[in-house]
This record gives structure tokens, sequence and C-alpha cells, in this order.
């Protein structure tokens, strides 16, 4: 199992992926924005999505686990 | 009558040091997966260019006739050897005696380091496994005495040491209090993933002091410092960190009078990358990868990053452009945008600092949206770190080479221009005193809550103040030396290392100012 983690505060843009989808390394799961700036997250392994922690519009924080992927 | 007696009797003693803590202790050492002092110096080093400082220094054991019985040596290795044919002074703690806590002998090589590198001129690798002095003291005789209140400031010589030669030092095992405080006063440093820790005090101080119980990994691992900038890089091993330290001295003069060692370059100064032409989205939400742009407009394969792990707002390190070594900062647009953090301000300044120590040009990458913003900014003194970064540049006398390649805003921006510094800008450059997204917001307050649709209101002001900040008119007021292809960026900045070469020698020996930790 792999967490994907937030490398830092922001507030959640748009979320491409859900439970039970099939990625592969380097798709973007989903965006953040920070300071105006669109922040895509990608795939750090290929898997499937086995949680999403994170929600459109939600403020998040540094560190925050916002997804895992099997692994 | 021959000395022959006393000449076995240095051999024997040489061969008694050689045994370090003893083939059990090098057992255990070995068995914990971490290599001896000496492995360690020789595998930095090119094959059998060891020159050792002090090789009998240590503590004889006799019996009742005088005769030794066996040497316990001083339990810090030191010497000359050369690494990529230049020699250096090298130098670090054996812990297979007393855990690296200096023995009297072990302190006064290990003291000598700075001392020696200061005055040969040559730059310092120091090698760390090893705490501080013990409450026990050193255990020889008359330790105990306290020091003279006129005996020279113990860290002159460490600081001496930063403003003269290039330092480099690895943790390789756990390293607490002095040798941690030697290991941070270094131009670069790196930690053994597998195998270091950094601790001003270890779990049983921590525990005693403050109640908290932390294991030393916890307390200290590569996970806290490579994130907080206590150290430079970590590495997955001993091997990679002393292969980082030879990359870095790669790049460095042997001391502040002498220019970094330039290099046959392979690689076309006119070679331009069709990718430079879109790499910046047209959609200024968009981020793009400012390391990218470093790796091809610098010579193949050159950039050395320093720092990757903290103030990642930033992106510095050591480069070449034609064989000729710089200095290169660019932003992270990926990283709380771009933006001079605390941390990041922090880094910048010893970036600079370590450049203008060793007359070291800077090419600056700029995508400087302003200041951090926010609670956690102004709970982190953002403004007064930034400050700081902005005045080291406004202090430096290297030549710079200053590419707009996207925002340049507000009073962080001044940190990526040096004095006299050459300036080019990209068509996607954008400047002014703050980025339109905030500053229209502040600035038509009520025009905007007055209109119709607020939003849309907003949107247009942002459009119309966004073209004012358009590298055109800027280029067209004489207010960068050009306005460049981004394609063009590698051999813009070739020329303009080529140009600066009769600058550079009249800025070596001391600097204004120097680095510090």
């Amino acid at each position: 199992m792999t967490n994907v983690e937030l490398e830092t505060g922001g507030s959640v843009w748009k979320v491409l992926t859900k439970v039970g989808d099939k990625v592969a390394a380097g798709d973007v799961l989903f965006i953040l924005e920070v300071m105006k700036m669109e922040v895509p997250y990608e795939a750090p392994v290929a898997g499937e999505i086995m949680a999403v922690h994170i929600a459109e519009g939600e403020v998040v924080e540094e560190e925050q686990v916002a997804m895992e992927i099997s692994g | 009558m021959t000395w022959k007696e006393e000449t076995d009797e240095i051999v024997r003693r040489r061969e008694l040091a050689l045994e370090q803590g003893g083939a059990e202790s090098i057992a255990k050492h070995h068995g914990k997966g971490k290599l001896t002092i000496r492995e360690r110096i020789n595998k930095l080093l090119d094959p059998d260019s060891f020159e050792e400082v002090g090789p009998t220094a240590g503590a004889g054991n006799y019996d009742e006739n005088g005769e030794l019985i066996s040497l316990d040596p001083a339990n810090f290795v030191l010497g000359f050897g050369t690494v990529d044919g230049r020699r250096i002074i090298v130098g670090g703690e054996d812990f297979t005696m007393r855990g690296g806590s200096p023995s009297p002998a072990g302190l006064r090589k290990s003291v000598y380091a700075e001392e020696l590198a200061v005055q040969y001129k040559l730059p310092l690798v120091r090698l760390h496994e090893g705490s501080g002095g013990s409450v026990g003291g050193t255990g020889g005789k008359g330790q105990n005495l306290p020091g003279p209140v006129n005996a020279p400031a113990r860290f002159r010589s460490v600081a001496e040491a930063m403003a003269t030669v290039p330092v480099a030092t690895a943790a390789l095992g756990a390293v607490a209090g002095l040798p941690a405080g030697r290991l941070v006063a270094s131009h670069f440093s790196v930690m053994s993933k597998a195998t270091a820790q950094i601790l001003t005090a270890g779990p049983a101080v921590v525990e005693r002091a403050m109640g908290e119980k932390k294991t030393k990994e916890e307390l200290g691992g590569w996970k806290v410092h490579t994130k907080n900038g206590t150290v430079d890089n970590g590495a997955e091993n001993e091997e990679a960190c002393l292969a980082e330290i030879r990359r870095f001295l790669s790049f460095m003069p042997d001391n502040i009078e002498q220019l970094a060692p330039v290099i046959e370059c392979d690689d076309p100064i006119e070679r331009t990358d069709e990718a430079l032409l879109d790499i910046v989205p047209k959609d200024r939400r968009q981020a793009f990868d400012m390391r990218r742009i470093i790796h091809t407009v610098m010579d193949e394969n050159s950039f050395f990053e320093m720092g990757a792990g903290y103030g990642r707002s930033q992106i510095t390190g050591l480069a070449r452009l034609n064989g000729q070594v710089v200095g290169v900062w660019g932003n992270n647009c990926k990283f709380l945008a771009g933006s001079m953090t605390t941390d990041g301000a922090q880094k910048a300044r010893r970036f600079m600092e370590l450049c203008e120590t060793f007359s070291l040009p800077i090419v600056s990458l700029v995508d400087e949206p302003g200041f951090m913003i926010g609670s956690q900014a102004e709970r982190e003194a953002t403004i007064r770190h930034g400050t700081a970064a902005v005045l080291t540049a406004a202090m430096t006398t290297v030549p710079w080479a200053s590419v707009m390649i996207r925002r340049s805003f507000g009073v962080a921006q001044a940190a990526h221009y040096g004095p006299e510094g050459f300036v080019l800008a990209w068509p996607s450059a954008e400047s002014g005193p703050l980025p339109v997204e905030g500053g229209v917001a502040v600035a038509f307050q009520r025009e905007i809550a007055a209109a119709p649709d607020p939003e849309a209101r907003r949107k247009e002001l942002e459009e119309e103040l966004a073209a004012k900040q358009s590298p055109f008119p800027r280029a067209e007021a004489f207010g960068v030396h050009d306005l460049i292809d981004p394609r063009q960026t590698r051999p813009e900045l070739c020329r303009w290392i080529d140009r600066i070469q009769p600058l550079l020698p009249a800025l070596l020996g001391k600097a204004n100012f120097s680095i510090r930790p």
C-alpha cells in the first residue's frame, strides 16, 4: 500500500480518481490549489485506488494522506 | 649501534594504532552495517593517497618495566589525501573506541582538522560519527582541570575554515554534541539515511530533561533533518554520502584565493531544446518544472542540487556552463507557488554566501511570486528572513545572470537579481509590485464589490492588468538586457559566462561577508 501525502497545505481543486480506479504511475490523481497555482499530484506507483481522504473544495494540510494506492 | 630497536618500536606502534578499537569492536561496528573510519577515508580518497597525520598519537599502556603493552590510538583519524587528484584534508572519529567520544589525543587531532585545512589552504572533509565530551571528561590525567581563561576561542578555527576553504561533512552514524555542531558548520553536508542520526542531545538526555521518550531515529533521523535544513542532502548509505562529497568538491576551488576548476565541455554551447518553447504554460495557474529547465540549460548532467528536501520553494545547486562552475538558483512553482518562505529564504541566503565566499557566478532563474503569506508565514518571521535574502543579494560582488522565466514580484523578487547583473526575460515573464491575482482584489476592492457581477469584473481587471505586466514594455524601456526566445537560454548564458571571466580574478580572497551555518 502506498500513501499519497500532501507536500503543502492548500485547497482541493479537482479530484480526478475514485476508489476502485486502476491507475498507472504518473497518472494525475487530484489537483490542489496552492497560492493560486494548480498543483497536480501524480500516482507514485501503478495500482488500484483503495481510499480517498480528500474532497473537492476541502482545505487540506501538509503531510495529510490524500489517497491510498495498492502496490 | 643503530636505532633499529626504536624504529621497530615505531613500526609496532603504527601497527597497534591500526587495530583501532580491536577486532571485536570492529566486528560489532560492521555488524551494524557501518564502515570504520579508516574504511570511510579509503573509500573517499583516491587509492593509496592517504597521508596520515599523527598516526601514533594515543594513550600507551606500559608494564612495570616501562615496556609498551598496548596502545589506545587517538580516536580521531586525520590526514592529507587526494580526491580526483586534488589534495584535501580528511578526518573523522573512530567509533570503535569510546563510541567516538573524544579521548585526549583524539580531541587534539579533531580540533587540528580545521587548523590544518586553513594553514594548508586545502578543502576539509569531515566524516562524523561520534558524540561530544563525556561528563567523566576525556579520561586522561589532569584532563579534568578546566581550561585557562586565555585559551584561544575554541570555534574560531571552525569559522575560519568556512571563510577560507570548502568544508564538506558527512554524518555516517549517530552524531551528537560537538561533532553535530561541526557537521553543520559546512558548505555542504550530507547524512546517510541507512546509518546516521544527528542529535543535539541523545534520547537519554532528552528523556531526563524533557520527559520526551523518542528513539534516535525519531529525534534526529534523515526524515527530520533533510526537511529542516540541518543537513543539505540525504543519501541512501555511506558510500552514496562519500560520492556526494566527491561531487561537491569537483565544483569547488581549493580555497578562496583560487577560481573554481574549469573542465572540458563536450556539450555544445549552441545546443537548444525545443521543449523550452512551451514548457511554461500560458495559463498562469498551471505550474511547470523548473528543474527540467535547469537541466537542459546547464551542461549535460552537471547540475548538483543541494538542499532539495527543505526550503522546497527554492531550488539551489552547483552546475557548469561550458565547463565553468556556476551557482544555480531557481524557484519551484510546484511548491507553495515558489514563494519566498522562511526556510526557502535561509537556504537562498546560504547559497548566495557560498557563491560569494568562493567567487562563483550566480545564474538565477526567476519565478518569484513574493514572500509567502498567511498566518503560518507570519509566525515564521518570513518578512525578516526574506529580507535577509534580499539584502544578501544586494551585497554580493559576484557576477549574476538572471533570467525572468515567469513571475517576478514584490520585495522578494529583488533577491533574485545581483548588482550590475545581466538580465534576460522570456516572453512568459511577468513583473510588478504584486501578482494580479492578489493585487486586483486589494486595489479594486470597492469597484469589484459594486459591480453587477463582482467575479466577472475581478477577472476582467486581472486580465487587463496582466497584459500590462508583459515583458515587451519592459524591454522597450530597456528594463532588461534582452527579451529572448527561451530556446536561446543556454547559448545566451554560455556567452555570458565567457564574457565575465575577466571579472573573476579580482574577486578572489576574503569575501565582504562569508557563510555561516
